[in-house]
């Protein structure tokens, strides 16, 4: 059994390396420019490694916070998007930028993104609450999971009111943030971006006793000793911030949340939500790398929204899912 | 306090919160069991032995009262130290997310592990005896949606006793059991009473295994509930009433 988790790791490891490969290879540009290394040379230090960078964030925060959610709600179909964490998290940005534009937040590069990630984060731990408060009247999975597609759209409806309303400054700036790429962020960007990232990742390694504890549900968690609602509250926020940080960057990623820890259980047969953790932060990033690959790989003129990648990877397996009714 | 008590209930009030307002199952119950009991606990449905074995262990608030195990009160105990004091078997189902048997019971000693929850040798031997002590040992590799009732309460049993606590207590743990493993069950957990100075609450609807096995009846009725000597038991009238008149 171990030998083989561990054969499994080092081929993750081994497709996580290529993706990178392939990721810094392909883009937008047609300049094969993986072979120089010199500082000048722009397209790859300016747009191919952020790029590289934030797939790998992303894809590795979501999975997580993916994870998380599905062991805190016991439903195998949770995820930050559909369960409309993602696009509450939208929300709040859409709110900031369209009406914080006038107020001049954004004339300072930090502030202005400091404060689009706190209000992405913000939105993220609203809907966590709401679906949270929600789920103690929702006995089935399927059902909670139509209550957060329904939360996604109000949330939808709203951005797109605030859209038509607001003026073509602000709006140009949050279309701009809207259009869900891996490729809008900068080297400064990163710089909020990676430790963030890497901290709520971090912290984790604290969380994998009291997750494995509620696998078993919240009365025998307790009676393993976890103190079961500081526990949730720290995971609602761990897992906000996973969902926050990537939103405030990407815009809404769709179904590699709730896809990437459904393939980790299928990959690794343990219950053990220390493997998983890494797994999934794995996986992740291999699902985001080879992504965006594709999305560049049609044209060399256009670049295809990674939602459209994801969502053909991730939809499929969630059908899947509901059709075999199997508790994973 | 009498320290040979492993479970003291003061004027205590058992049930739940329903929209702000509390709902007393039980009322004003004080009652004491003491080290190596092995207690039956019997009532009709909804009577409340499932809000009692709750309580005690600190799954649901106290609405009046105290509740102290091995002599200290449950509000001074910290989430930690209780698992370590006091172990349940519930009625729930729990499936899903690779969750195996053995997983299941080796939960039971998730109190006693690292923050990493990593099973060290000294863990697993007291995983694998409990899994042994239960009847587990073909099934141990085996999804817990795999199980059936019967196999799936036993794991749950494997786990309250991996858990080593002074004090267990099980709700219904004889549902689904065939007729032997009811027995060996009940065996199972008198010799654990009797040898390891243990407190057990078992509650079950099976009044003849009760008054086969057990030291003493803890009869829940009328918000109440009365302790009462095994001899006496059989004979007590409200214990009639409450076996229909069948035993």
């Amino acid at each position: 059994m171990k030998s083989y988790s561990s054969i499994k790791f080092l081929f993750l490891l081994l497709l996580f390396f290529a993706g990178c490969l392939f990721s810094l290879a392909y883009g937008g540009s047609n300049a094969t420019t993986i072979s120089d290394f010199s500082s000048d040379n722009f397209i790859f230090w300016q747009i191919r490694v952020p790029k590289t960078i934030t797939a790998i964030l992303a894809g590795a925060t979501l999975s997580a916070a993916g994870l998380i959610l599905q062991i805190m709600f016991r439903n195998p179909l949770a995820g930050p998007y559909v369960l409309g964490i993602s696009s509450g998290a939208s929300l709040m940005v859409a709110i900031t930028i369209l009406t914080g534009n006038t107020v001049g937040f954004f004339s300072n590069y930090f502030i202005g993104k400091s404060i689009i990630v706190l209000s992405s984060v913000t939105g993220s731990v609203l809907i966590t609450l709401l679906i949270l408060f929600l789920s103690k009247k929702i006995s089935s999975n399927v059902i909670l999971l139509l209550v957060g597609l329904m939360l996604s759209q109000i949330c939808g409806a709203l951005q797109g009111a605030l859209e038509y309303f607001a003026d073509p400054d602000s709006l140009k700036s949050f279309v701009m943030w809207g259009m869900g790429s891996l490729s809008g962020t900068t080297n400064s960007d990163l710089m909020i971006f990676i430790p963030v990232s890497f901290m709520a990742l971090a912290v984790l390694v604290f969380f994998i006793k009291p997750l494995n504890a509620f696998l078993l549900g919240q009365n025998y968690a307790i009676n393993a000793g976890i103190n079961y609602s500081a526990n949730r509250f720290f995971l609602i926020l761990v897992s906000s911030l996973l969902t926050g940080i990537t939103t405030a960057f990407c815009g809404p990623i769709a179904f590699v949340g709730i896809a990437v820890p459904l393939l980790s259980r299928m990959l690794f047969t343990t219950s053990n939500q220390g493997v998983h953790i890494l797994s999934c932060i794995l996986i992740g990033s291999i699902i985001l790398l080879f992504s965006d690959v594709v999305c560049h790989t049609f044209s060399a003129d256009f670049t295809l929204p990674i939602n459209m990648i994801t969502t053909f990877v991730g939809a499929p397996l969630v059908i899947y899912l509901l059709f075999k009714n199997k508790q994973w | 306090m009498d320290n040979r008590a492993a479970i003291h209930i003061s004027n205590a009030n058992f049930g739940y919160t329903k929209h702000k307002t509390s709902v007393d199952i039980l009322k004003n119950i004080t009652l004491k069991f003491g080290k190596g009991e092995f207690i039956g606990v019997a009532g009709l449905n909804g009577s409340g032995k499932s809000t009692l074995l709750r309580s005690v262990c600190g799954l649901l608030p106290l609405l009046k009262g105290d509740v102290s195990i091995n002599g200290i009160s449950l509000s001074e105990l910290s989430a930690s130290e209780l698992a370590k004091q006091a172990s349940i078997v519930l009625t729930e189902k729990i499936s899903g997310f690779n969750l195996n048997c053995y997983d299941a019971v080796a939960a039971g000693q998730m109190p006693y592990t690292n923050i990493f929850n990593a099973l060290e040798p000294e863990h697993k031997k007291i995983i694998n005896s409990a899994i042994e002590a239960c009847g587990l040992l073909l099934h141990q590799n085996k999804l817990l949606t795999e199980l059936s009732d019967g196999l799936f309460q036993k794991t749950m049993i494997a786990k309250c006793i991996a858990q080593q606590t002074p004090v267990m207590l099980l709700d219904e743990p004889s549902a689904f059991l065939d007729y032997a493993s009811k027995h060996e069950l009940f065996l199972l957990l008198k010799s654990l009473a009797e040898k390891d100075n243990k407190c057990i609450l078992v509650s079950s609807h099976d009044l003849d295994l009760v008054l086969k096995y057990c030291h003493k009846v803890l009869l829940v009725k009328n918000s109440t509930a009365e302790l009462i000597p095994i001899e006496e038991a059989r004979w007590h009238t409200v214990f009639k009433e409450l076996s229909g008149g069948y035993l």
